[in-house]
């Protein structure tokens, strides 16, 4: 189904209504599991993910795994599992659900797509936590999406986030994450093309976007993965409206921690910390 | 297309022996690791394990690179010392670069046939490398590839046929030869007599065994214009050797 | 399965100090390609590259084949990447290692997903028969950037590839042998390059390009462009690492741009000079003069 790209310049609305700074309603818990070590569950408008974190635990037989990464080393290393390592691996495994999108597909086991999702998000990961605190230890990741509607690897990059915070494994900041896209077609050099912030499935099919992740509240990238053609021109606008998505996001999801730490502490569940004393507890 | 072999040794930096071989129009390079720690699988208590690797130029290798693998392995485990490395593994892998075309077909990608025109190359390839990594060996080995092809009646012995000559040929006959002169691998395909496969042999035996002339020089000069039919692969195993080690050492 | 041997702890800081006095072990700057090379064979769509130690070959193949079910007006077009231990002895054959499975993406992304080859002009009759061609990446040498040279082999040998003629002649398909008609280039659209950055120091603060192997051992994080010559990004991925600032990046990507230009020029000067070869003696022109008559 075509986007008809027309109306946005009559009422700069977008088609599921939103403007192009907006981002889509976005809900997340955590502690969501009992029993696992950290769980997250999140949506970003229709797009749902859940997450599961074990770990920091002693690593199983498995050695250099798909998507495993010895501490903070960036790629390129061949083999090596947590054996030699001085971090913590970091080992990530995805599952799609059958039902998550509209059409039905089986995918495939070795499907290089996932394999490439699950090392992007280890190697995001693997550099913010904290993981030379934990030599010769896995910590393991699952996510399991459950619907799709664009902005995935976004929304995994978030639930992870918050999986691991929950976990409590010491890291720098949240790792947060979101998509930008762009009005213009990759033919078309228009000036007048406007940056979109948050792409829905259709509107990554039709336009070009990028999914920026970022450290914390600072400017620094940790993920930037742009599938699309697009002119280069387009490029600082789409990373400008995506970075500064993330700041949003990151609020959106430290708003998330502090109000379950301050429901956990209310329901007496954890003592009141010394380090909470600045948290509006009442 | 190449009727002379050319050969160059170690031309990969990271491989523990290298070695690329043209001739016929087929290029093979090989690269040899080892001896390395072998897989439990592949662990034998009492001598190494030869792993030989072909890999197809275009396509994934099917049931045909799988049998190359088969007579290059047999063959190659009988010239390296291989009681001399217990619970190892030397790993040559063979990548076929070019094969020459036959410009009156269009080719398949998968072709279930056998392809014994190179099978020489392959082995070559493979000694080379395997004298690049310096490997011990027995000894070394030359292959040829023999074809019968009857024209008008009479049957005429090809040396190195062309994918055109394959076409027509009614036998494929491929020899190797230690530097002992002892047959180290006949494999034939087609209808052929035991006479026809006598003179074969002896051909094959012409090309691959040439007594080494150890006087380099004007006796090698005079040898290759007495027989311009084929050429000497002893010979060119040897000389490239020592072109070799004569430019590695050339300081000295 | 045998381990590549790692850099020392000495060897890694060396490397890292020495970037830290603006200096590489190899005396290059650092917005600097080691010596690319680029030869053809005597066939068609035989690409051999070689950036420094980094070897890589790539080899294109066409046949006719059912195009799939869903797609009847498509070509089927396809990259095969396998690192071998010929690369590596820590590569094993059937076990796709993290490396190779981001380097199939990184090529299919670049090359596939862009629409550098037009797929439909791959179709010979609708639904029924259509061409498969193939592209075969052999990593011969691994000595580090093995995705711009894969990418560039990969372009080199589909640009220079020929596919049989073929024509249709009451319902007929003839696919001519290259003795009966010269074989027709594939219809190519745009040329992609892959520009990969690597991070290095803490917060990512230096960025070099074509890095050796041993600098990958030691780089934080990395950052691939693709780019062609009109200035269109086709793909960016930065795959995790060690975070960096945006502003470097749109930097980075700047210079990728140059640099994409530089291969786009330099593939299409070897290009013509291939032809040029192939055309001694005014053959060609000999032969398209026979055809007239």
């Amino acid at each position: 189904m075509p986007l008809d790209t027309s109306a946005y310049s009559l009422a700069l609305l977008r088609v599921d209504g939103r403007r192009w700074n907006e981002l889509r309603r976005i809900h997340a818990q955590i502690r969501t599991q009992a029993a696992a070590d950290g769980s997250s569950y999140l949506e970003i408008g229709h797009t749902k993910v859940m997450c599961v974190v074990t770990g920091p635990s002693e690593p199983g037989s498995r050695r250099g795994a798909i998507g495993s990464t010895g501490g903070g080393v960036g790629g390129g290393a061949v083999g090596g599992g947590a054996a030699q390592s001085k971090g913590a691996e970091v080992a990530v495994s995805i599952v799609i659900a059958g039902f998550s999108s509209v059409d039905r597909k089986r995918t495939a086991r070795g499907d290089k797509r996932i394999l490439e999702l699950q090392s992007t998000i280890s190697n995001a990961l693997a550099a913010s936590l904290h993981t030379h605190l934990f030599p010769h230890s896995a910590i393991n990741i699952s996510l399991h999406v459950l619907s799709q509607d664009g902005s995935l690897l976004a929304a995994l990059i978030n639930a992870a986030t918050l999986a691991c915070v929950d976990a409590g494994i010491p890291m720098t900041d949240y790792v947060a994450a979101c998509t930008a896209g762009s009005t213009s077609t990759y033919a078309a050099n228009d000036e007048a093309a406007d940056p979109l912030l948050d792409l829905n499935h259709q509107e990554e099919q039709e336009l070009p976007g990028l999914t920026v992740a970022t450290l914390g509240g600072s400017d620094r990238v940790a993920v930037l993965v742009c599938e699309s053609r697009v002119q280069v021109s387009r490029l600082e606008g789409m990373l400008a409206v995506g970075v500064d998505g993330c700041k949003q996001v990151r609020e959106i999801l430290d708003r998330v921690v502090r109000e379950k730490g301050r429901r956990m502490v209310q329901e007496g569940t954890v003592e009141k910390g010394v380090g909470l004393n600045d948290m509006d507890v009442d | 297309m190449t009727v002379i072999p050319e050969a160059t040794l170690s031309v990969l930096p990271r491989a523990d022996g290298s070695a690329r071989y043209a001739h016929a129009g087929y290029t093979v390079t090989a690269s040899v690791n080892g001896p390395i720690e072998a897989q439990r699988r592949d662990e034998h208590a009492f001598e190494a394990h030869v792993d030989v690797v072909v890999r197809p130029a275009a396509g994934t290798g099917g049931t045909r690179e799988r049998h190359l693998e088969s007579i290059i392995e047999s063959s190659l485990t009988q010239l390296i010392l291989v009681k001399n490395f217990p619970r190892q593994l030397i790993q040559i892998v063979l990548q076929i670069e070019t094969t020459p075309d036959n410009d009156y077909v269009n080719t398949k990608l998968v072709q279930a046939s056998l392809n014994f025109p190179i099978v020489p190359s392959l082995l070559q390839a493979a000694v080379l490398a395997l004298i690049s990594a310096a490997v011990p060996m027995r000894a070394t080995a030359t292959a040829s590839v023999v074809a019968v092809v009857s024209q008008e009646g009479t049957k005429r012995l090809v040396v190195d046929p062309s994918p055109r000559d394959l076409e027509q040929a009614q036998s494929v006959h491929v020899l190797a030869f230690t530097s002992h002169d002892e047959l180290l691998l006949a494999e034939s395909e087609g209808d052929f007599t035991v006479k026809e496969w006598d003179g074969v042999y002896e051909a094959a035996l012409k090309i691959c065994c040439r007594p080494t002339s150890t006087k380099a020089g004007i006796d090698v000069m005079l040898d290759d214009s007495e027989d311009a039919a084929g050429s000497d692969m002893r010979q060119f195993l040897r000389s490239t050797v020592e072109a070799k080690v004569a430019a590695d050492l050339y300081w000295k | 399965m045998p381990r590549e041997a790692e850099p020392s702890l000495n060897e890694k800081q060396f490397i890292v100090q020495a970037l830290g006095e603006k200096l590489r072990l190899d005396g290059r700057e650092f917005d600097q390609y080691r010596p690319l090379e680029l030869t053809f064979g005597d066939q068609y769509g035989v690409a051999n590259v070689t950036l420094g130690k980094t070897r890589v070959l790539a080899k294109v193949s066409a046949e006719v084949t059912v195009p799939y079910v869903d797609r009847p007006l498509d070509g089927v077009f396809t990259i095969a990447t396998e690192l071998g231990p010929m690369a590596s002895p820590a590569f094993e054959v059937g076990r796709p290692t993290e490396t190779e499975v981001l380097l199939a993406r990184l090529l299919e992304k670049t090359v596939r997903r862009s629409g550098a080859l037009d797929t439909e002009s791959l179709c010979l009759v609708a639904g029924q028969k259509c061409w498969s061609v193939r592209v075969d990446v052999h990593v011969l040498a691994h000595d580090g950037n093995l995705i711009d040279a894969s990418c560039f082999a990969v372009v080199a040998a589909l640009r220079h590839f020929r596919k049989p003629d073929t024509s249709i002649a009451s319902g007929q398909l003839t696919v001519y042998t290259p003795a009966e008609r010269e074989p027709v280039p594939l219809s190519w659209l745009h040329s992609p390059f892959c520009v990969t950055w690597s991070f290095f120091g803490d917060d990512g603060e230096t960025a070099l390009l074509d890095a050796t192997w041993a600098e990958e051992q030691v780089r934080v994080s990395s950052c691939t462009v693709s780019l062609n010559r009109h200035g269109e990004i086709c793909q960016i991925a930065k795959l995790g690492g060690v975070p960096v600032e945006a502003v470097a990046l749109l930097q980075c990507t700047a210079v990728a741009l140059t640099k994409a230009k530089e291969f786009s020029t330099f593939l299409d000067g070897k290009l013509a000079e291939d032809a040029k070869r192939r055309n001694k003696g005014g053959f060609m022109a000999e032969l398209s003069s026979e055809n007239d008559r």
